[in-house]
């Protein structure tokens, strides 16, 4: 903690140097915070006064809430309606279209992919859950994870703070204690991945 | 995939030395009222010929084209829609979305000018922009409701019939299987 308060300072004494005016009183504020803390502060937490190249190698890969990040980059401009049924590319059947040759309502596009994915892909414990049973049972497709007592988990500060979803562990399953099944059937419209698949789809209709 | 958004800073160049207004590809474009338009296009149905307005879809798939660094067809519907929804916008045509109605895929094009009764106007210049984009001859059929289905030249005339019947689109969809064209 000793080398982290010598190098903010001295930081702080650049800055002061260059702009007196401005930054003295957030950079005070920083070093009050982090000797306040007593070594509570993990070593690779990043501090806002940090330059961006030491700051960059050092911010852990969850100092950044993932959950922002998809927000943030939802387009508001070009986003059409929020609709009930959006195309994901969840593999999920349940999200498939109705089976049913009479299809009451569409599977809507929206302009740019969902930006969901990376993030979870990398915090797969974030997924929010979903009942599939009638007993309303949890379950994930990151269910397949090793089994894990919960108390051999590491340390997550992101997904351990208030608010965020639980996290989903691989014993989760109906509370009777039968094991969520998933169909491997293949959903009876394919999920088109391109443009040029969906076109593919559209102009082979014929009349019955 | 490509992710690339559209860019639509620049994407008129107004010349008012030179009385022109032309789209950043250098193509020459006028600003028309929706009445003139509509006069325009309600005569050229009742002529039963609506090249003109499919022409102008295809300059529209141009610009389409234009924005897009690969072709539309491996491209994710998400991004082919992001270009085509901006372009169409641009050109005051309205706010265009896909819709997946079981296999059909289908164009939502709301707010759209009011230019014929049958909606056949803005049906040829959706299938003028999608034929454009797609490299492939397509129509799109007007369904109700804003929404045109985008099915082979060949059935074109088909599902109209059916629309002008009385289907609907759920019925229109339900009427139509997936099968490859020979």
């Amino acid at each position: 903690m000793s080398d982290r308060e010598d190098r903010l300072r001295s930081l702080l004494n650049k800055v002061r140097a260059k702009r007196p005016d401005e930054r003295s009183t957030q950079a005070a504020d920083v070093i009050e915070r982090i000797r306040t803390a007593s070594g509570a502060v993990p070593a690779a937490q990043p501090v806002e006064t940090t330059p961006p190249s030491s700051a960059g190698s050092s911010m852990p890969a969850g100092s950044a809430p993932p959950a922002n990040a998809p927000l943030s980059s939802v387009p508001v401009a070009n986003a059409p309606t929020p609709s009930p049924l959006p195309l994901r590319s969840s593999s999920h059947p349940a999200h498939e279209p109705p089976t049913s040759p009479t299809v009451e309502s569409p599977t809507r596009y929206s302009s740019q992919p969902p930006r969901v994915e990376r993030p979870l892909s990398v915090e797969p414990r974030a997924r929010t859950s979903r009942p599939v049973s009638s007993q309303s049972a949890p379950v994930s497709s990151a269910s397949n994870e090793p089994a894990r007592p919960a108390s051999s988990q590491p340390a997550r500060p992101i997904s351990a703070a208030p608010g965020k979803p639980e996290a989903i562990r691989a014993e989760s399953a109906a509370p009777t204690g039968q094991p969520v099944v998933f169909s491997t059937d293949a959903p009876e419209f394919p999920r088109p991945k391109t443009f040029g698949d969906l076109l593919e789809l559209t102009l082979s209709l014929r009349p019955r | 995939m490509h992710d690339g958004r559209f860019d639509p800073s620049g994407f008129y160049e107004f010349n008012l030395g030179g009385g022109t207004v032309r789209t950043r590809n250098g193509d020459r474009v006028m600003v028309l009222s929706e009445g003139v338009l509509s006069s325009l296009v309600a005569a050229a149905a009742r002529d039963g010929d609506l090249t003109p307005l499919r022409r102008l879809g295809e300059l529209l798939g141009d610009q389409v084209l234009a924005g897009l660094d690969r072709p539309a067809s491996v491209l994710t519907p998400e991004a082919v829609l992001g270009h085509v929804s901006a372009v169409t916008a641009l050109f005051g045509w309205g706010r265009l979305t896909f819709e997946r109605w079981g296999a059909a895929l289908v164009i939502a094009l709301r707010d759209k000018p009011d230019l014929d009764e049958d909606d056949l106007g803005a049906a040829a210049l959706l299938g003028g922009m999608f034929s454009q984009v797609s490299q492939r001859q397509v129509s799109c059929v007007p369904a109700g409701d804003a929404r045109f289905i985008m099915v082979d030249f060949e059935v074109a005339e088909t599902v109209w019939g059916w629309f002008k019947d009385g289907a609907d689109l759920p019925a229109i969809v339900g009427m139509l299987e997936a099968k490859r064209a020979s």
